[in-house]
């Protein structure tokens, strides 16, 4: 097992977010999570990577402090930083591996993650220099940088072109395989819950409406699903919440 | 029937409530950055090269305009008192008035001034935007301490180097005031910087050493409190700059008051 998540919940002034949402995400699996703007996507990927904390419920892993690597919606890159710089961030700044890797180690790790994600050779660019699907890319090589075994998904192919989405698509499948991790992509793009997804789950109003397979969630499988891939405005899921 | 919400005293206690509000929070982030930022300095742990960077960036970055503006005021002042002394007879004190002055309070004061503009002003605004386009987040996600990171190495560059910068400035501050009296009123240097010498104390100096430590920590705590507590877009970073300035302008004031009563009264 990869990653549990029990009985979460979590409020904002009040108002639940996150109604006791549980799922569980095994080992070289990927779940999708959708829903529309509002549904609580988001804040269920920031208190799985600590970001904010539930008011209740917990999240389990499996090992027990397993690494936990997440990629943002807007890359999230130091802009202050090269791209090596970037990557070589939590190598280089973080406790566990501080003055452990060698200036050579370290580019020797760089390019190889960067290899990964088809970007060889933009060590010493800035992030300002790249397109948003390189920085994309470029965040995944950061966040895999230290071979996580959970990675989080923000959005992954939120403002990208149809080809650029289809190259991070796959590079969230090759990811996955490469490191056998347990991932979570939060998406509105349904060509990505397609391509790079194994399960999902649909959210509304901060509750579960959909768990299963993301081959039944693309059928239709209930009137939730049926009006988010069909982009009906007439369904169980109100207008004003959109 | 009077709309209560609409009367301009519920407005006013309404507005003055969010003033008294916001002030409360912003001494709260303040004070609680600086309680995260005492407990990494009790591990001695500091990303030397960082502290280095920001070291280069407090003093040499901020020097020109320091200077600048500290000569300037100097000019002024000797161009104001040493004719006026002179006429009087008392053209030996020119050298001594201009160095407590210098000493005690302007050099400080003006030099933090400049800093607040320059330094604190950007250490406001590049963390503010840090935390709004979430690379604040994706340093915690990545289990580096922000504060750690960013904030530290501002502090201690604030500490270090602000003496320093105020030790130059003092100095260009005195030698545009003894080039002003010689050209104004005929103030020979020998003379200028013997008088300097009768009027200055040990102890002025030590305090003004003291006091732009602080000043120089303060105001780097305070710009990157309020840039590392932006939420929002844009539009929070210019407010989060806008407040860093005027909170920095006024405890700069509030430690001078604090020294001046310590140290003199």
């Amino acid at each position: 097992m990869g990653i549990e998540v029990k009985n979460l919940t979590k409020e904002f002034s009040g108002k639940k977010v996150l109604n006791n949402i549980s799922f569980r995400v095994e080992d070289g699996e990927t779940l999708g999570v959708v829903g529309f703007s509002g549904s609580g996507k988001s804040t269920l990927l920031k208190i799985i990577c600590g970001l904010l904390y539930p008011n209740s419920g917990e999240i389990i892993t499996s090992p027990k402090d397993a690494d936990i690597a997440m990629t943002f919606q807007y890359s999230a890159l130091f802009d202050f930083l090269t791209v090596f710089d970037n990557i070589a961030f939590p190598l280089t700044q973080r406790k566990e591996f501080r003055n452990k890797y060698s200036r050579e180690e370290l580019k020797e790790i760089v390019a190889q993650k960067l290899k990964i994600v088809g970007l060889e050779g933009i060590e010493n660019r800035y992030p300002s220099e790249l397109s948003g699907g390189m920085q994309k890319r470029v965040g995944f090589a950061r966040a895999i940088v230290t071979n996580p075994k959970i990675i989080l998904y923000d959005e992954p192919t939120a403002g990208l072109d149809p080809v650029s989405s289809t190259l991070i698509e796959n590079y969230i499948v090759e990811l996955k395989k490469e490191l056998n991790a347990s991932c979570l992509v939060v998406t509105h793009q349904l060509s990505t819950i397609k391509r790079a997804t194994d399960k999902a789950i649909m959210l509304y109003e901060g509750e579960i409406v959909y768990k299963g397979s993301t081959k039944e969630l693309l059928e239709g499988a209930n009137p939730y699903t049926r009006q988010f891939v069909s982009a009906s405005i007439k369904g169980p899921m109100k207008i004003k919440t959109l | 029937m009077i709309n209560v919400k609409k009367t301009l005293l519920y407005r006013t206690i309404n507005l003055l409530w969010t003033e008294i509000n916001d002030f409360l929070i912003t001494l709260g982030n303040i004070g609680k950055d600086f309680l995260c930022v005492a407990k990494t300095l009790t591990t001695l742990k500091v990303d030397k090269k960082a502290l280095i960077e920001q070291c280069a960036r407090f003093s040499v970055d901020s020097l020109p305009i320091t200077l600048t503006i500290v000569a300037m005021t100097s000019i002024i002042i000797a161009m104001q008192i040493a004719p006026e002394l002179a006429k009087q007879g008392a053209g030996n004190y020119v050298g001594s008035l201009s160095a407590l002055v210098m000493v005690r309070e302007l050099s400080a004061i003006m030099s933090g001034f400049a800093i607040i503009s320059m330094i604190g002003s950007s250490y406001a605004s590049e963390i503010a935007s840090m935390a709004v386009t979430e690379q604040i987040s994706a340093m915690r996600v990545l289990k580096v301490d922000p504060i750690e990171y960013l904030i530290v190495p501002r502090f201690l560059s604030g500490v270090v180097m602000m003496p320093f910068v105020v030790i130059v400035s003092t100095f260009c501050g005195l030698l545009c005031a003894a080039i002003i009296s010689n050209l104004t009123a005929e103030i020979t240097y020998l003379n200028f910087i013997s008088s300097m010498w009768h009027g200055l104390f040990i102890k002025d100096i030590f305090v003004a050493l003291l006091k732009s430590s602080f000043f120089g920590g303060t105001i780097a705590l305070i710009s990157c409190s309020c840039g590392y507590s932006t939420r929002g877009g844009a539009l929070e970073v210019g407010t989060s700059t806008t407040r860093a300035v005027v909170w920095s302008f006024v405890a700069i004031a509030v430690w001078d008051y604090i020294f001046a009563s310590v140290f003199y009264l």
